[in-house]
């Protein structure tokens, strides 16, 4: 099953989520858009750190993970691509 | 401190981007100065954001029919079709004058030169946060910046001219009913050297007025005491070597642009 969902963050960039599911958790999640964040591999690991957990689970670790040290996103925050993310899951 | 200032001229997407990168390798292992660049590209490339899906923005089987390249930036960003333009890069180190932690602080002081340049045109830009710079509240140019291996680099677009309906035969749209809007948007929200000035503007004219205009920006800004002299310039062989391979490697590779 696949969720997705398109936020314009007030003041900021695009976000793009697409999270592919199965039997209730994310098998994969893609966060894109338009928006800034260096160093790029850490937003990568970020993002792949969300494969495997629970649909119900996404925003909270999707919160944690975008917040880590070191990891700059410029046009959108981990708040804004954690809520993109509860609303792909809630269904808009 | 001097920055060397370079004028690439003519481009393919892979190449030009390579030469950004090779560009930034250099200054972050000290072997190059900090640099400003101008350059412009042919054939005209869609480029995108590093975040961005090529899949997803980009109408890849109408950009090969129309020979217009497609190519995945190493900003983030959104996607742009590079045409009647002067495209500039800026790589310094991180924690110099231009490049303060704060990332809006330091679209600002890059983008200080741009304001100035557009000046001696007859052109009263702002600059417009988060990173593109306007005139009557429509955008005339875009920035895009990453930070890597100490090093910041910043590159962005002055239109010289804008074509909404070359731009959304490229970029993927949700419909064909919303292509009619995006267009009408993009009429009402973009803009051109050439549309405020009332006259074809050229190239070379555009890169001497912004090369001054950065020169005169960064020497008199309070926030770079130091002051700033640029020293014109060519790639070392080395340099040009890494864009080649650059843009033969990672800027052509499917696994690179369709990553996303």
């Amino acid at each position: 099953m696949r969720y997705e969902l398109d936020v314009k963050v007030s003041g900021g960039k695009l976000i793009r989520v697409r999270i592919d599911a199965d039997g209730g958790r994310a098998s994969r999640v893609a966060v894109d858009g338009d928006f800034f964040a260096h160093p790029e591999e850490l937003f990568e690991e970020a993002e792949a750190e969300l494969s495997g957990i629970g649909l119900a689970e996404l925003g909270e670790e999707a919160r944690r993970a975008f917040s880590r040290p070191g990891l700059v996103i410029f046009g959108a925050g981990a708040e804004d691509i954690a809520g993109a993310l509860e609303g792909a899951v809630r269904g808009h | 401190m001097d920055i060397r200032l370079l004028d690439t001229g003519s481009a393919p997407g892979d190449v030009n981007m390579g030469v950004d990168e090779a560009i930034l390798r250099a200054v972050a292992d000290g072997r190059s100065p900090p640099t400003l660049r101008f350059y412009r590209w042919s054939p005209p490339c869609v480029t995108i954001g590093y975040f961005q899906s090529m899949e997803a923005e980009v109408d890849l089987e109408a950009c090969r029919a129309a020979g217009v390249g497609a190519v995945r930036r190493l900003t983030g960003g959104g996607a742009v079709f590079h045409d009647a333009e002067v495209t500039y890069s800026v790589v310094v180190p991180e924690g110099g004058p231009l490049s303060p932690p704060d990332i809006l602080e330091s679209y600002r002081r890059v983008c200080a030169g741009l304001l100035e340049g557009l000046a001696a045109l007859g052109v009263e830009a702002a600059f417009s946060p988060i990173n593109d710079i306007a005139v009557g509240g429509k955008k005339v140019s875009g920035n895009a910046q990453t930070r890597k291996s100490g090093c910041l680099l910043q590159h962005g677009t002055v239109l010289l001219a804008v074509d909404p309906e070359r731009m959304f035969s490229l970029l993927k749209v949700p419909s064909e009913k919303l292509k009619g809007k995006l267009i009408e948007g993009a009429k009402a929200r973009v803009t051109s050297l050439g549309a405020i000035l009332g006259r074809e503007v050229g190239y070379e004219e555009t890169v001497r007025a912004l090369a001054a205009g950065f020169a005169r920006a960064w020497q008199r800004s309070p926030s770079l005491p130091e002051g700033i002299a640029l020293a014109p310039g060519a790639l070392s062989e080395r340099e040009s070597e890494e864009a080649r391979g650059l843009a033969a490697g990672r800027f052509s590779d499917p696994a690179w642009n369709m990553r996303r």
